[in-house]
């Protein structure tokens, strides 16, 4: 691909006849698309059907495709004549050049930082790419991000490192800029002021290319197409969600058929709990209590504090010591090890699933679950090891068993890690965002699941952001806001639930 | 205070050199019982204590910190990292009377006065650990009759040993109990246990001895892990710009080398490693890694010799009183070498290129880990510590240059790894003046391969083989790598 500047030419991008292959298999098969001047795209498709892959070979991070690709960019506008691809993976590295963090790490008090923080890190991509200092403090005020400019790049929340990533897009303005996955992890607010960002930015040349299965998007977009199967199909309109799949129908593995066998009623208790960095409280005199078979809902903005009063139940704050927190009926900090916590517990967060250790195998990962590591360290006695192939085949995961986790699209490793969460049937359900990345039919597929396990009496507590995501069997939530709890009530009508998301 | 190890018996010094004994998985079905209910009170809060700390914690154990009385008041860093992650943190003799276990985590160069300040607050039959035996084997430190001593030291920064930990995993690690102290015979029970409250068990337990830990620390870190490395870089930089090669290749090639070519050592040993050679290169890195032998074996000898008879701990804590002025100086001199002054370049070697275009270093590398294990080995050293000391660790090491080369290198090891780093260093390099006369590009900066028709002498290439093959290193190796359960790369980008 060649980007060059037509002297009387319009912005404007051309593909035929792509091909390429990952792995042995054909995952674009003569593609075909043309972006003209002003149209806004968003481009949907199945998880897997090769979206991410046709970014990168736009935005020329990825070579070794066959076909031809042009890409022209206007002469004389606001915008910089390049192309930006915004993955929805977020990777930064800690001060010595390496990424050997843990998704427990962020609670962990140390002097001795390690990372950059976010202003460092705004400051080197402002200078490398010559942008004015100004327009980044409206755009930081404007997603809400200007109190944590001296945030260390390891204390951020999932949600707040999207916008991390968005804030640097938008400041750099390319006149082609692709998203993948622009709104996951970001609260309704933050979703609200992102469309009308993107509108902005368009204004001044900025062509779209939003890769997201999400229908509420920015008024400026006015194509919308489908990968599948290799080629580029144009819909007429945004297509949500297609037919149940047959998945639904099949029948759950029988060990998890069986309601998880409870050592105690009370499964957490926290009372007047309190966390603090210095002089940043990030909770305050949280009361709350969870008992055997409840199914809570958590909710809150980005940064209310939800999955630190999360990291308290799972053993993952070392601030847990010092609050008067009860956790399957026994007092924190009377003996017990994190081990003991967490054999009670299947729990995933997007933070959990960045971290994962990106050598294990999809079956390492999912067994992996049942000593609660991060990648398999021991040997699966027989009878463990058939449970495991099971929830393999239940989640159609066959094919991919022996392959590497993190060579597989985003999606399908989140179906592995969710499989991780319930392999060992477990008392609790910690459930944080559980289908970001996964399209709408994962989504549903997913949820139903939940459903079923939760109907045998498992407890739960979900964290979702979008109402299209959630599960039908939460009966309570409980709402933080800026670290307090601002409302804990039972859901009583089933259909209220489309109000439970702001 | 005089070395302890000079006080021995030659039959007592040969007995302690040689415990090393990779612990087998059913020594650690007590888990962390020895040390349940028990006060643990560690002292210092850097990477190693706070990490440790908040290990034991998790593991259910009850744990405090205790700091200088002036480190409490300045608020300083130690004193934040232990209070904001809620700990109790307390003075000296608020917290060491109470204790049943003192976990001794400050920097080498502090034990002597931290062990006079606290040996009087502890209670009659309290255990007392370290992490390292340098002040107990070369201070000769005399711990008071009643108190236990033992050892704990994870192969790896504190940082790695906590990370590890939280995914369900460890770090390996050797403990030892003091013979002079254990007078209720607990020692080792509670060193198992503070294992397994680190996650150690399910990385590899060594039991070691104080003696065995630091003769055969000393000995890998300042020939083989740091000492040659650093030569060998140094060397090989210099080399190429004599021959005109790029200088930005040249030192991305000498920086990130040692990490890519170390990284098969770890997986396979020598074997490995050399096996990513082609045949020619092979049989070539074996014939100038023998000559590197011969040249070298009587510096890495001197190396052991001074380290036996304590005349390497005499003269580097001379340095030490006075003020540190030798390693300052060595420090600095490190820093201006045009090595460590060029920036990497920015192009692309793909990962076979670092093999087959610094076949010099794959020499290096293997000269340098059989000499340093056989000469140890020769001394009474265990093979097993042997290993762990010398091939184990190189990649280790490597890793801190490729992060940011030698300067970088002698900063995070421990001030007895750099000085006796530097000694080694500046003797090696004039040894080895007439042999790098010799060495050409083909060696070191262009394709070893290039114009060559791959063409080898069967009866040379199996001989070759089966040298590095039945090398002892290798044979200990490979059960020792298969003894610890999950061969996992420390680095994950």
């Amino acid at each position: 691909m060649k980007p060059f500047n037509s002297p009387s030419g319009d912005f404007g991008l051309s593909i035929s006849d792509l091909n390429f292959k990952y792995q042995q298999k054909q995952v674009l098969k003569g593609l075909n698309w043309a972006i003209r001047s002003g149209e806004q795209w968003v481009l949907t498709g199945a998880s897997g059907s090769g979206k991410s892959t046709l970014a990168k070979i736009i935005a020329g991070s990825t070579k070794g495709f066959d076909g031809h690709i042009e890409l022209n960019f206007k002469a004389h506008t606001p915008a910089k004549a390049t192309a930006l691809y915004v993955e929805s993976w977020y990777q930064f590295k800690n001060l010595e050049g390496v990424a050997n963090f843990y998704y427990q790490q962020r609670y962990t008090s140390l002097q001795a930082k390690d990372t950059l923080t976010v202003n460092a890190e705004l400051g080197a991509f402002g200078r490398l790419h010559n942008l004015s200092v100004l327009a980044l403090d409206e755009l930081l005020s404007q997603l809400g991000f200007s109190e944590l400019k001296d945030s260390q790049l390891i204390e951020l929340s999932s949600g707040e490192h999207k916008k991390l990533q968005l804030v640097k897009a938008l400041w750099l303005k390319p006149q082609l800029l692709i998203i993948d996955q622009p709104y996951t992890g970001l609260d309704a607010a933050s979703r609200k002021n992102l469309n009308q960002l993107l509108d902005e930015v368009t204004q001044a040349g900025v062509h779209l290319i939003l890769i997201t299965n999400d229908d509420e998007l920015p008024t400026c977009i006015n194509k919308i197409a489908k990968l599948h199967d290799g080629v580029m199909e144009e819909l007429s309109s945004f297509e949500s969600s297609s037919a149940l799949p047959k998945h639904y129908q099949k029948t759950i593995p029988s060990f998890l058929q069986q309601p998880p066998s409870y050592t105690s009623d009370l499964i957490a208790r926290m009372e007047n709990v309190s966390v603090s960095y210095g002089d940043k409280e990030v909770l305050k005199n949280i009361n709350w209590e969870v008992r055997a078979g409840e199914k809570w809902l958590l909710k809150g903005p980005n940064g209310s504090g939800k999955s630190t009063l999360l990291s308290l139940i799972n053993g993952d704050h070392p601030q847990s010591y010092a609050n008067t927190l009860y956790l399957f009926g026994q007092k924190r900090g009377s003996g017990e090890s994190i081990w003991d916590i967490k054999e009670h517990i299947g729990l995933i967060s997007p933070e959990f699933h960045w971290y994962f250790d990106a050598n294990a195998t999809v079956w390492e990962s999912i067994a992996s679950g049942l000593y609660d590591s991060v990648g398999l360290f021991k040997q699966l006695p027989y009878s463990k090891s058939i449970q495991v192939d099971e929830l393999v085949a239940y989640f159609d995961l066959s094919d991919d068993k022996n392959e590497f986790l993190h060579t597989l699209p985003l999606g399908k490793q989140r179906l592995v890690l969710l499989a991780r969460t319930i392999i060992k049937n477990p008392e609790l359900l910690i459930l944080d965002e559980p289908c970001q990345g996964l399209d709408q039919q994962q989504t549903n597929y997913f949820n139903a699941l939940v459903d079923e396990l939760c109907g045998n009496g498992m407890t739960l507590i979900y964290v979702g952001h979008q109402e299209s995501a959630l599960p039908n069997c939460l009966e309570q939530k409980i709402e933080l806001e800026n670290g307090s709890v601002k409302i804990i009530e039972s859901i009583k009508n089933k259909d209220r639930l489309s109000t439970l998301v702001e | 205070m005089s070395n302890y190890f000079n006080t021995l018996s030659l039959r007592e010094k040969l007995n302690q050199l040689g415990v090393c004994e990779f612990m087998d998985n059913h020594e650690f079905l007590d888990g962390v019982n020895a040390l349940k209910g028990k006060k643990l009170v560690i002292v210092g809060c850097g990477a190693q204590g706070l990490n440790q700390g908040l290990n034991l914690r998790d593991s259910g154990l009850d744990v405090s910190y205790t700091l200088r009385k002036e480190a409490i008041e300045g608020k300083r860093d130690s004193w934040k990292n232990a209070t904001e992650n809620n700990f109790k943190v307390g003075t000296y003799e608020e917290l060491i009377p109470s204790a049943d276990v003192v976990i001794n985590l400050t920097p080498d160069k502090q034990h002597t006065s931290v062990i006079k300040a606290i040996m009087p607050l502890m209670k009659e039959g309290a255990t007392l650990s370290y992490s390292h035996g340098f002040n107990i084997v070369e201070e000769g430190m005399q711990i008071r009759k009643d108190l236990t001593v033992i050892m704990v030291a994870p192969k790896c920064p504190g940082s790695e040993v906590r990370a590890e930990y939280v995914r369900g995993f460890g770090v390996p690690t050797l403990i030892a109990v003091h013979p002079e102290n254990d007078p209720q015979g607990k020692g080792l029970a509670q060193a198992k246990a503070y294992a397994v409250a680190t996650g150690a068990h399910r990385a590899g337990v060594l039991l070691s001895s104080f003696v065995a830990e630091v003769k055969s620390d000393l000995m890998g870190e300042q020939t083989i892990l740091c000492g040659l490395l650093q030569t060998g870089s140094i060397l090989s930089f210099d080399k190429m710009m004599e021959k005109g090669i790029d200088a930005g290749y040249a030192a991305k090639l000498v920086q990130y080398g040692v990490e890519v070519i170390t990284e098969a050592l770890k997986h396979g040993g020598i074997t490995a490693m050399m096996d990513r050679l082609s045949n020619p290169a092979k049989i070539k890195a074996f014939e100038i890694s023998e000559e590197l032998k011969q040249i070298m074996r009587p510096l890495f000898q001197k190396h052991q010799d001074d380290i036996m008879s304590g005349e390497f701990s005499k003269t580097m804590m001379e340095d030490w009183a006075n003020g540190d002025k030798n390693l300052l100086k060595w420090r600095a001199e490190t820093g201006e070498t045009a090595f460590e002054k060029t920036p990497a370049g920015d192009v692309k070697i793909g990962e076979q290129e670092y093999f087959d275009n610094y076949t010099l270093m794959v020499a290096f590398i293997r000269s340098g880990v059989e000499l340093a294990f056989e000469t140890m080995v020769e001394a009474g050293i265990k093979p097993e510590s042997a290993y762990y000391e010398s091939l184990h660790e190189t990649p280790l090491i490597a890793n801190t240059i490729a992060r940011k080369k030698l300067f970088e290198m002698n900063r995070v090891i421990s001030d007895t790894a750099e000085y006796g780093c530097y000694l080694f260093d500046q003797a090696c390099k004039p040894l080895l003046a007439d042999f790098m006369k010799k060495v050409d590009t083909d060696l070191v900066g262009k394709n070893f391969n290039e114009g060559k028709d791959g063409t080898v002498d069967n009866k040379t290439l199996i001989a070759v083989n089966e040298a590095i093959r039945t090398h002892q290193v290798e044979k200990v190796g490979a059960v020792l790598r298969k003894a610890m359960t999950a061969m996992k790369a420390i680095k994950t980008a």
